[in-house]
């Protein structure tokens, strides 16, 4: 088998930014 | 179907054959058959466990999804990266360690044969149930948008599986799959640009963003928690999650794509690259979807997308009582037009009011369009006795075919065969492996050479191979009972996640403790099922906390000895 919590961690940030987006999007054309 | 986009076409899947033949060559061991010999790197497995997902039918009714009801499906794939960090440190390393051909193998290592064989069992009618469908599902909507034979077409696409499969093992299936994924992302960028580029002078790309926009067809993101409604945040975050841990952890179809992997480290890389990817691509198939519904606000679409059924509302004995409702949809489709005319000249010149007056008939005429395709919809259901009939997987290739030019065609067809052949592909191999591990081998044949398990593998792949055939060939006879064998097969993840949760995470359950578990949560979920409406996507979550539950409390009660 830096270190694999930490991309754990960032796939989680990246999920949540990606949801942000997709809000800020939804909004922004409705 | 011109001349140009036969060759693309053929092309494209003499290419898919010939590689997984040249790929799968030299699987001379069951070991290099099922598993690759643990040789395979992160992307192969990435983009395979992509395309093994994603079938045609996935690709056909998300766009058309979009066109009708917006971009919220993309909620539903909001809990796949969670669950893929989940595995990832969890079921690969376990998994890996336990040097095992599939999953099921794992639960005999943590609990006893009876569990593994029960776990096993129910991923076989399962999978076996859905496996002929991947098949037949496009070639339905081929039959109807281009005339081709239903038969015809799943014969061929099945008979491709059948030669690379059977060949060259899970070393074809996942380079295949590779390719696959490639033409299906290539078709993508295609497709939208080509819409785009089709959209009338005056019209911006932002402008049919805001045109989308309008009649809510880029809602992406509903934070309203309702337990029926399916596609919410929190329906997607949460039982989105439990159905992508089910999927990815417990299927065999997916697990087998990361177990070929070289090391620990390649195979959760191949996961979590699928867990960045997934979403961005189910965007942009949706956002497809959503571009074709701008499209037809400048060009007049037609009034259902399914031409069988258009022929029906056109028939002597309906067309008195259609003629009406179509006379009202024209005249409705040239409200919207100028309206969104006015919206985007509106917007270009900064006059707000007229704007806003602009969008208010642009949405007023829209809710017209939808009232009537509903009116003809109910006619044609009346005059058919079809029930719940929907036009949602036609829209798409509907556009193709009338709109875009030779050879793109060609590519988006090939598109729809690979796509259903990556996830056929997946199917059979894994059906096969389960045949020979689960069953042959554990059951049957304990003890024979390696030789022999290669040729049974052979001959399983062949035999699931021709059975996905001939369920697709036959499938049509099924009726409505189709929508109920594919409704089936998903009432089966919960407790098959119920039970690898108990193995992983719950070292005193014992055997008996997770065969009961498994048997109560699936009546649990059947219960759900029956007697509720609950969302499916909370199946999951009900048989595995009832699996788990019930695992816990046997063995608390009849601890081993």
């Amino acid at each position: 088998d830096g270190t694999w919590p930490h991309v754990y961690v960032a796939i989680l940030i990246y999920l949540a930014s990606l949801i942000a987006l997709f809000y800020f999007f939804t909004r922004m054309f409705s | 179907m011109r001349p140009l986009d036969w060759v693309v076409l053929g092309g494209t899947l003499a290419t898919i054959v010939l590689y997984g033949l040249y790929k799968g060559r030299g699987s001379d061991t069951m070991h290099k058959y099922l598993l690759a010999d643990r040789t395979m790197p992160w992307y192969a497995m990435a983009l395979s466990i992509m395309a093994t997902q994603a079938s045609a039918i996935t690709f056909i009714s998300t766009t058309g999804q979009a066109y009708v009801d917006g971009m919220r499906f993309v909620q539903f794939y909001f809990g796949l990266p969670i669950a893929m960090v989940i595995l990832s440190a969890t079921a690969v390393p376990l998994f890996h360690r336990a040097n095992v051909y599939t999953a099921y193998e794992f639960l005999e290592k943590r609990f006893d044969t009876k569990t593994r064989t029960l776990a096993s069992v129910i991923f076989l009618i399962q999978r076996g149930l859905a496996v002929g469908l991947s098949l037949y599902a496009p070639a339905i909507v081929l039959a109807v948008i281009f005339g081709w034979p239903d038969r015809l077409t799943t014969l061929v696409m099945g008979g491709l599986i059948t030669i690379y499969t059977v060949a060259g093992g899970i070393k074809a299936v996942t380079w295949t799959d590779v390719q696959q994924m490639i033409i299906i992302l290539c078709g993508l960028v295609v497709a939208f640009f080509m819409i785009v580029h089709m959209l009338p002078g005056g019209v911006s790309f932002l402008d049919a963003l805001y045109l989308a926009g309008a009649t809510g067809k880029l809602n992406a993101v509903d934070l309203k928690f309702d337990f029926n409604n399916q596609f919410n945040l929190w329906s997607g975050l949460i039982g989105g999650c439990f159905l992508a841990l089910s999927y990815f952890g417990c299927d065999q179809s997916q697990v087998q794509r990361y177990l070929t992997g070289k090391s620990i480290a390649q195979s959760k890389l191949s996961l979590l690259f699928t867990a960045t990817a997934k979403i961005p691509m189910q965007f942009g198939i949706l956002f497809v979807g959503a571009m074709v519904f701008v499209f037809f606000l400048f060009e007049r679409p037609p009034f259902l997308f399914q031409s069988v059924a258009m022929q029906r509302l056109e028939s002597p004995a309906v067309s008195e009582q259609f003629a009406p409702i179509r006379s009202q949809f024209e005249q409705a489709f040239e409200q919207r037009k100028q309206a969104a005319i006015g919206m985007a000249e509106a917007r270009h010149a900064h006059d707000e009011s007229r704007r806003a007056q602009s969008l208010a008939q642009y949405r007023s005429a829209q809710a017209e369009i939808d009232r009537l395709r509903t009116s003809g919809t109910k006619l044609y259901e009346r005059s058919s006795g079809e029930k719940g009939f929907n036009d949602t997987n036609y829209i798409f290739l509907s556009f193709v075919t009338r709109y875009l030019p030779a050879g793109v065609v060609g590519l988006l067809i090939a598109v729809i065969f690979a796509a259903a052949m990556s996830s056929s592909s997946g199917e059979v191999n894994s059906l096969a492996t389960v045949t020979v591990i689960d069953v042959y081998r554990k059951h049957i044949r304990p003890v024979a050479t390696d030789r022999h398990y290669l040729w049974v593998s052979r001959l399983a792949t062949a035999f699931w191979a021709s059975y996905a055939v001939f369920f697709a060939q036959y499938a049509k006879k099924l009726g409505s009972l189709i929508v109920a064998v594919n409704l089936l097969g998903s009432l089966f993840y919960g407790s098959l996640l119920g039970v690898f949760v108990l193995a992983f995470w719950f070292r005193r359950v014992t055997g008996t403790g997770a065969f009961l578990g498994m048997l109560l949560g699936e009546a649990a979920i059947f219960a759900a099922f029956w007697f509720t409406g609950i969302s499916f996507l909370w199946y999951n979550v009900i048989g595995c906390v009832v699996v788990i539950a019930t695992g816990l409390a046997v063995s608390w009660l009849r601890p081993t000895p």
